[in-house]
């Protein structure tokens, strides 16, 4: 829900709650004045009646209006108080009962006793008490659209900035050289937001960039002693010559540097990935790069008589030519790997997917963990176990999906691309 | 051949001059971004191995010198930053080569043969070991006055053990060498044996003296005297 509908719906429903209770409070305040304005009329009436009793000894004419009409009864004995009450009356006048308000009370004059009625109708009352309510009902109404009118419109200008930065913020990436820059503001919360923002990614960009900075240097230095300890490997192997178990020996440390020096790589290349360091804007011929890592390759897997069925269709993406070629090269480093000796390995790529297949004779693979770093299924002194992780974060940034299957003996590698074909 | 080795590692900068001398060629060491301004100032060579990250400032700006100075030395950068986009700048600003840290040395002394013949256009195309004789610019070996047909990889390979002559290069060096670093060799099978063999029985078949040695099944070298 938008904080506009929320804001709209609080607004709404307590603005109509008030103005109902407001009404109703209003009307029985207003019904009671007025009711005690027609009192005072009636006790009016009862004293100018009273006097002339004084004065005249005896009962004035009954006095006839529309709106006020008086009744003389002769009694025996005399009534309680004197009380005003509302009820209802016939009005000769107007030939109809209506709702009145009445006073009774006795009066004694020239020996005689008399009960008094003086009715006062209530219909004026009434009638302007109708008035005032539809009066402010449509007020409530109004306002109320008014309210709602301007509300949206104002909050709708209001809010402009606030959507103009979040747009911003979306579109930010860290790997971008500069801080996000949002511009100040008129509105005090909005400008409070954005300099918070703006501040908050300038500490953000420059530890990432302190960060990143350490990464590669840390990197780089470590690449140097691995370079000198290569290259003392190099010149021992000159100096070995005859001994054959120092020969083993050293070739199994030019192994591990080789492997510590790729594995380097690949973390770097990793991080790279993670960070966004890329843009995806060259266009790539996808089918050249297959069939040229192909050929790299066909000594290999002649070597190992593999049977390699290809079938490519002409593929051009979007996409990053170095990443594109590492993708490639390492899903064709583990099919030629793990494929044993005389097996079978497909390669088929239309233009909405990759499908890489190659024979196994051990089970499927761990679907779970497979992409995960420094997982091998099995021990093997080649693998740096990042490929596969490599591949994966690839495709999540390129925004294809990867997935695995072990179908009749086989491991099956899709990667569907989900674009429109560049 | 003269070559001047600009690196602040010392040890590294040795075994490149160990290497290097061995090879024929005339080094000299400077460790900083100040001494190698100066020897670029005073003297010329045939080819500079220059490091990126060099105490006192940046090699790049060493290159940028050069290039502004209008220098003909040639260039072969050795950096620990491999990115794409490294490579890219040190090429542009008019390295002649990049190669990335850690390296096989003899894949150095190869490059460094492949700038110095660039430069020398004059005749200097042909690399000889032995009654090997490689043409690099028609890509043609003779061997005891025999064309001999190589395929590319065995070209190739043949110029490689050529230029490190007497030297045990690594399989790992000469995979490397042939096929780059993206891809990795299953280790139960050795194609790079048949290579050799193949490589030998051609030199043998035309008559060359088998020089290749194998070295416990973990390198090989071109043995000649």
């Amino acid at each position: 829900m938008k904080l506009f509908d929320k804001y709209n719906r609080v607004n709404l429903t307590s603005t109509i709650i008030t103005f109902v209770v407001g009404s109703i409070a209003f009307y029985f305040v207003l019904d009671y004045v007025l009711t005690s304005q027609l009192d005072r009329g009636l006790l009016v009436e009862q004293s100018e009646i009273v006097d002339f009793v004084k004065e005249h000894k005896e009962v004035p004419e009954p006095l006839t209006t529309k709106h006020q009409w008086t009744e003389y009864i002769l009694i025996n004995k005399p009534i309680a108080l004197p009380k005003a009450t509302t009820t209802e009356a016939f009005n000769k006048l107007e030939n109809e009962i209506q709702h009145v308000r009445q006073l009774v009370f006795t009066i004694a004059a020239g020996g005689r006793l008399y009960r008094v009625i003086i009715n006062q109708s209530k219909t004026e009352t009434e009638d302007l008490l109708q008035m005032i309510i539809l009066v402010i009902i449509l007020m409530i109404a109004l306002i109320l659209l008014s309210n709602y009118l301007i509300n949206r419109k104002l909050v709708t200008v209001l809010w402009k900035p606030f959507y103009t930065t979040i747009g911003t913020i979306k579109d930010y990436r860290l790997a971008e050289k500069k801080a996000l820059q949002l511009p100040r503001e008129k509105l005090d919360e909005i400008d409070l937001l954005n300099t918070s923002l703006n501040s908050m990614t300038e500490r953000i960009h420059q530890d990432y960039h302190a960060l990143k900075m350490f990464t590669e240097n840390a990197s780089h230095e470590m690449q140097t002693p691995l370079a000198v300890i290569h290259s003392k490997v190099e010149s021992l192997l000159q100096l070995s010559q005859g001994q054959e178990a120092m020969v083993h020996q050293l070739m199994t440390i030019e192994d591990a540097t080789l492997k510590l020096s790729r594995l380097h790589q690949s973390l770097l290349l990793l991080a790279k990935l993670e960070n966004r360091q890329f843009e995806l804007i060259e266009p790539v011929n996808l089918t050249s790069i297959l069939q040229s890592k192909l050929e790299e390759r066909e000594l290999i897997i002649k070597a190992k008589e593999l049977k390699v069925a290809v079938i490519l269709e002409e593929v051009h993406l979007h996409f990053h030519q170095h990443l594109a070629e590492i993708m490639i090269n390492n899903l064709l480093n583990n099919v030629i790997r793990y494929t044993p000796l005389h097996g079978s390995v497909g390669i088929y790529l239309t233009v909405n997917e990759l499908s890489i297949k190659n024979y196994s004779i051990n089970g499927a693979l761990d679907k779970q963990k497979l992409f995960q770093r420094f997982y091998k299924e099995e021990q093997s002194a080649e693998s740096t176990g990042l490929g596969l992780a490599i591949v994966n974060e690839i495709c999540t940034l390129a925004g294809f999906s990867i997935e695995y299957s072990f179908i009749s003996q086989e491991h099956v590698f899709m990667i569907y691309f989900n674009t429109q074909p560049a | 051949m003269k070559i001047l080795i600009i690196e602040d590692e010392i040890t590294l900068n040795q075994s490149m001059v160990e290497f290097l001398s061995a090879a024929g060629y005339l080094c000299e060491s400077v460790f900083s971004y100040k001494a190698a301004l100066e020897k670029i100032d005073y003297y010329s060579y045939d080819c500079i191995v220059l490091d990126i990250m060099l105490p006192g400032g940046s090699g790049l700006d060493l290159l940028n010198y050069l290039k502004l100075d209008k220098k003909t030395d040639g260039v072969i950068i050795i950096s620990a930053r491999g990115t794409l986009e490294d490579k890219i700048e040190g090429l542009q600003l008019g390295a002649d080569d990049y190669l990335i840290k850690p390296f096989h040395i003899a894949e150095l002394s190869v490059r460094i043969a492949a700038i110095i013949r660039r430069k020398n256009f004059n005749g200097q195309s042909v690399v000889s070991a032995g009654d090997i004789q490689i043409d690099t610019v028609s890509k043609s070996v003779i061997i005891c006055s025999k064309t001999v047909e190589l395929t590319q990889k065995e070209f190739q390979l043949l110029l490689f053990l050529v230029i490190n002559k007497n030297r045990v290069l690594s399989k790992n060096t000469i995979a490397e060498h042939l096929w780059g670093d993206s891809m990795d060799f299953p280790d139960n099978y050795d194609f790079i044996y048949s290579h050799i063999k193949n490589l030998r029985k051609k030199i043998v078949a035309t008559g060359g003296e088998d020089c290749i040695k194998s070295i416990y099944g973990e390198g090989y070298k071109m043995q000649l005297l």
